[in-house]
């Protein structure tokens, strides 16, 4: 009997060789012990647990992958599609969770702005950047996952937009990964009191020429990667932020990503969530609502198609007076796909006058795919408006019928219907290249179902 | 159709008993009975439940979660909660070893 060695695992050999090769301060190795720590006692999620009951990872293993210590075999990656035809004010590229470049633009270096490449920005800024690094408003022991990017996490993004600062123009991210690649990343978005930005993140999979060191396109469908992160947004007093978040990756990753952004008075979020690669991805995202009148409104849109699975556990948490929060998440899903949404508002009870409202709207393209949707409500204020709503149904047949009265193919008369669908949460992204993003990738993946 | 492959052997099985296995990257359940054996997927139709974990009552495999029974043979679902079928696979025994063709080729 041999016993395969696991060299350059995930383990306590792999994590201190890791450390120190990172020329870190010591507040924040201590910080990654800590969470290596809580990684090594936690089990990974079993079903047993209501959060991962319909989510089965039993056939993920973290032995599998290694630790992305190495540098990526490409350094170049191809633009996002959420850059088409957009202005930029700055951005920033990983591939297998390395920077491999960034740029902000000059005019707002010098008002203080600080984008690009997190782990490069905080050896310049370490001081600075201390208190948003130890807030972790992510736990590291919510689960196994949050606690491993916690603790090795490599790369990542920050955008740090000083007190009443505006960035007109949007910045954008692309996290990128190689077969079998892992980006473990931690993105920051900080905005001091009255600050305004836009930013626009994407991932994609890469396939690359590993001697010629090119990419050489989109990773082949079965390419494996592994993505876990952690988002945190904290925006301080009446600042204005709009997020969009693409998921892209090709349909081997899994992806488990813990997202939660905190509003303090006055402060506005807008948030777009696009969920379209992966092979499963557990996504948690919150919103804290913590300071008085503050506001968010959520966009989801997720096309699913073959065996993917995706489960979003969203929470829109009031904890302060005149709160508003609008989540409005659409899914389509073809194949043998499956979506799961459980959605949730809690309400503090200081949290009067709130107003929150969440809806899921699932459109089955194929009799074998399969939609959960699970909103809920947890009020502890007497004075609130919170309501909730949730459809899952088919395309009708009379609909395709008329539109193919009308000339069109059953195919067209599908993508329109389905393009449809969306709609209602495409007119609330308010960003035209985003919107187009969508539309087309969408429209792309439409088949024909009879 | 895919070709008929090597997943197990009879002999790791109880008799009767049932055995969950991870082959190809999915997960099925192999039930045994005698000299029978059959292959199931580890799905219960009715929420998604592991059905690897569940009891075998003669050719019932029960569903630990909500108790739907779902009969090996065809994966018929037997009782409420579930009505679908769960997905069955051509399993062959020559000597002690199961083969299995999976139901598709989509993995």
């Amino acid at each position: 009997m041999t016993t395969a060695l696991q060299p350059f695992g995930f383990d306590t050999d792999s994590f201190e060789a890791f450390l120190a090769q990172r020329a870190e301060p010591d507040w924040l190795l201590s910080m990654r012990r800590q969470s290596w720590d809580t990684y090594s006692k936690l089990a990974w999620p079993t079903r047993d647990h209501e959060e991962w009951i319909r989510t089965d990872i039993r056939t993920f293993r973290i032995e599998n992958f290694r630790p992305p210590i190495q540098a990526p075999p490409a350094s170049v990656a191809p633009p996002g599609l959420l850059t088409r035809e957009v202005e930029l004010a700055g951005a920033c590229v990983s591939i297998n969770s390395h920077s491999t470049s960034h740029w902000l633009a000059p005019q707002l270096a010098s008002k203080g702005v600080l984008f690009g490449s997190l782990p490069e920005l905080l050896a310049d800024n370490a001081d600075r950047l201390r208190p948003h690094l130890e807030r972790q408003i992510v736990l590291p022991g919510y689960d196994k996952f949050a606690a491993l990017t916690s603790a090795f996490w490599i790369g990542g993004q920050l955008l740090f937009v000083p007190r009443g600062v505006r960035v007109e123009l949007p910045l954008h991210s692309l996290a990128a990964l190689t077969a079998d690649g892992v980006d473990l990343q931690k993105t920051l978005v900080i905005l001091e009191e009255g600050a305004e930005a836009t930013m626009l993140s994407e991932t994609a999979s890469l396939s690359v020429d590993v001697e010629a060191g090119n990419v050489v396109g989109s990773a082949p469908a079965e390419s494996r990667g592994l993505h876990a992160g952690i988002t945190e947004i904290v925006q301080g007093a009446g600042s204005r932020l709009r997020y969009v978040n693409l998921q892209n990756w090709g349909t081997g990753v899994w992806h488990f990503a813990h997202q939660k952004a905190r509003l303090e008075r006055d402060a506005g979020l807008q948030w777009t969530l696009a969920a379209l690669g992966g092979k499963t991805a557990k996504v948690n995202q919150q919103v804290e609502l913590a300071g008085k009148r503050s506001e968010c409104q959520v966009n989801g849109v997720m096309f699913t198609e073959g065996r993917q699975h995706f489960s979003y556990h969203t929470l829109q948490h009031h904890q302060a007076p005149e709160t508003r929060s609008d989540f409005l998440y659409k899914s389509a899903l073809q194949d043998k796909s499956r979506t799961v949404w459980r959605g949730m508002i809690k309400v503090d009870p200081a949290a009067q006058k709130t107003d929150g409202y969440q809806r899921n709207d699932n459109l089955l393209l194929s009799d074998t795919s399969r939609a959960d949707s699970i909103p809920g409500l947890e009020i502890e204020a007497d004075d609130v408006r919170c309501t909730h709503g949730s459809t899952s149904g088919n395309v009708e047949e009379e609909l395709i019928f008329y539109a193919c009265s009308r000339g069109l193919t059953r195919r067209e008369a599908v993508r329109l219907i389905v393009t449809g669908f969306f709609q209602q949460v495409l007119d609330r992204i308010t960003i035209p290249s985003v919107r187009d993003a969508l539309v087309n990738a969408i429209a792309q993946r439409v088949r024909e179902y009879r | 159709m895919s070709e008929f492959k090597v997943v197990a052997r009879r002999s790791e099985i109880p008799d009767p008993g049932r055995k969950l296995i991870e082959v190809d990257g999915r997960l099925v359940v192999l039930c045994r009975i005698g000299s029978e054996v059959f292959c199931l997927d580890d799905v219960c139709t009715h929420d998604g439940g592991p059905l690897g974990s569940g009891e075998l009552q003669g050719y019932d495999l029960i569903c630990p979660r909500h108790g739907a029974r779902f009969d090996i043979r065809t994966g018929c679902a037997r009782t409420m909660p579930a009505t679908e079928s769960t997905r069955t696979h051509r399993v062959k025994v020559e000597g002690d070893q199961i083969l299995v063709q999976w139901a598709d080729d989509d993995s």
